[in-house]
């Protein structure tokens, strides 16, 4: 029986010809900028993530402390912090010199280290936002050690609102084509509809169910939407492997990601799912005699 | 198989009142060949609609082949259409399939195994001698065959009542005799049938019970 149904959908599919083409054509474009939203949001969430990690608040210290580790400790245990390294004047010395390089000759004739020590602290997960640094920091500026306290996570923050608006952006492009391709499937459904009243009468006088008559049409839908939806995957998939390489080193510049991630599995599923709801809904919603 | 208690049917348009049955009762026992005749407009293909649940009655009580017609709920209809073989005036084949196709397509959308399909369509095409038109489509077809692929496609699913609405209506007097041999061939292989014709001639050839219907009203039942 659902062989005989299976069938009867393919066949709607090729009567629905150039209008059923539209509407697969459509589904894919919707998934194809949802999907490229999608992608674009998640390697920038990648890049926030890894941003974030890398996010440190530095307190400058009046003078190196007698107990280091004391010190140490005092900060780690304090409220939105999550590790913390000692930098001493050598090493932050040591470090101005590696950065140097050639040039470094010209800090030897300097009378005294001018570099103060620090504290090099890494906010935990909830502190990582710029409301979390600014109250990290005025924590450490309060500390009698601490001179003066640099870093924040407001770019990182402009990241994530970046990575936010693209995927409000690629929801409300995605919705708009979404809706056009439901509209187009329950075009091509109504017309096929209409070619086959026939059969469909056929097949109620003779006593087929009502599930029985209708389920070819949303078999019909949900074929044209995972049609689109395979063409909106290739399509992504192909761009993806001809893009991802040549911007891989100006993502690598600018947003520090060592290279660009595609959909998961599961999100390739969601993705064909959606093509398959969209379809299937624009199946349902088809009235005969129209 | 068919049991008519005080039906009416009453069709509104507008404001208006239009009655198509009134007060029919009649009882068709199981292996009958009835004759339902009258004059276009007297109320036969609305009798026959009533009869497979194309719509309710008015007023009053039909059973057909055990189920009380008029107490099923929408759902319940196909239960009620399995039972019945329907043929009608216009063939009603699907012009896009062939007349195996045509035939096939029941037992298909009745979910029959697949293996049966194929020798019960051609078994029925044979039953109205035109398995070599297998591969033919509608628009090949004469009337007297469309009509005889009509008949092969109620009968395949082995229906226990056969309802046919004018089924010689559009065809000649040597096409219609066919038609009639093959409906009393599926009589004598027991099927209930019900044959609604407005040709007075064709009921008197039958020499079977006849019902007449005029203006809605069942104004005569002579064996």
């Amino acid at each position: 029986m659902l062989g005989f149904l299976v069938g009867e959908a393919l066949r709607d599919v090729r009567r629905a010809g150039r209008v059923g083409v539209s509407a697969i054509l459509l589904i894919t474009l919707s998934l194809a900028a949802l999907g490229a939203f999608w992608l674009l949001s998640l390697n920038l969430g990648l890049a926030v993530a890894q941003w974030r990690e890398r996010l440190r608040v530095v307190a400058y210290l009046k003078q190196e402390p007698a107990d280091v580790r004391a010190l140490v400790a005092k900060v780690t245990a304090m409220e939105g912090v999550d590790r913390v390294r000692y930098v001493s004047k050598s090493e932050a010395m040591a470090t101005l010199k590696r950065a140097l390089g050639e040039k470094a000759a010209v800090i030897d004739d300097l009378p005294r280290n001018p570099l103060p020590a620090s504290l090099e602290i890494a906010p935990d997960a909830g502190a990582a936002t710029p409301e979390g640094t600014r109250a990290l920091s005025a924590r450490l500026s309060a500390l009698p050690e601490v001179e003066e306290v640099q870093g924040g996570a407001e770019w990182v923050e402009s990241l994530a609102q970046w990575r936010r608006l693209f995927q409000s952006v690629g929801l409300g492009v995605g919705a708009v084509l979404a809706l056009a391709a439901i509209l187009t499937v329950t075009t091509a459904t109504t017309l096929v509809l209409h070619v086959r009243r026939d059969e469909m009468e056929i097949m109620r006088l003779v006593g087929a169910t009502a599930l029985a008559v209708r389920t070819p049409v949303l078999l019909q839908g949900l074929i044209q939407g995972l049609a689109g939806a395979l063409l909106a995957l290739a399509g992504l998939e192909v761009t993806y492997a001809v893009l991802a390489p040549r911007l891989e080193p100006l993502l690598a510049v600018t947003l520090g990601l060592a290279r660009a991630v595609f959909l998961s599995p599961p999100e390739i599923l969601a993705l064909l799912a959606a093509g398959a709801v969209l379809g299937g809904l624009g199946g349902l919603l088809a009235k005969p005699g129209v | 198989m068919i049991r008519l208690h005080h039906v009416a049917k009453v069709y509104s348009v507008g404001a208006v009142r239009v009655p198509a049955l009134s007060d029919v009762s009649f009882s068709v026992a199981k292996g009958e060949f009835v004759v339902l005749r009258g004059a276009s407009g007297a109320g036969k293909t609305t009798l026959l609609r009533l009869l497979y649940g194309d719509e309710p009655p008015s007023e009053g009580e039909i059973e057909v082949a055990g189920l009380d017609v008029t107490a099923l709920k929408r759902r319940q209809i196909p239960e009620l259409r399995r039972s019945l073989g329907i043929v009608f005036q216009d063939a009603k084949l699907l012009g896009a399939r062939t007349v195996y196709e045509n035939v096939a397509f029941v037992l298909r959308v009745l979910g029959t195994n697949p293996g049966d399909v194929t020798p019960r369509a051609f078994a029925a095409l044979r039953a109205v001698g035109l398995s070599s038109r297998a591969q033919a489509y509608p628009a090949q077809l004469s009337q007297g065959e469309a009509q005889r692929v009509s008949l092969a496609r109620a009968l395949v699913k082995e229906p226990p009542l056969l309802l046919a609405d004018e089924p010689t209506g559009n065809l000649d007097e040597d096409m219609a005799d066919e038609i009639l041999a093959l409906l009393k061939e599926a009589w004598t292989r027991g099927t209930t049938v019900v044959l609604a014709t407005h040709q007075a001639g064709l009921a008197e050839r039958l020499k079977r019970r006849t019902l007449v219907l005029r203006q809605g009203r069942l104004v005569k039942d002579e064996s």
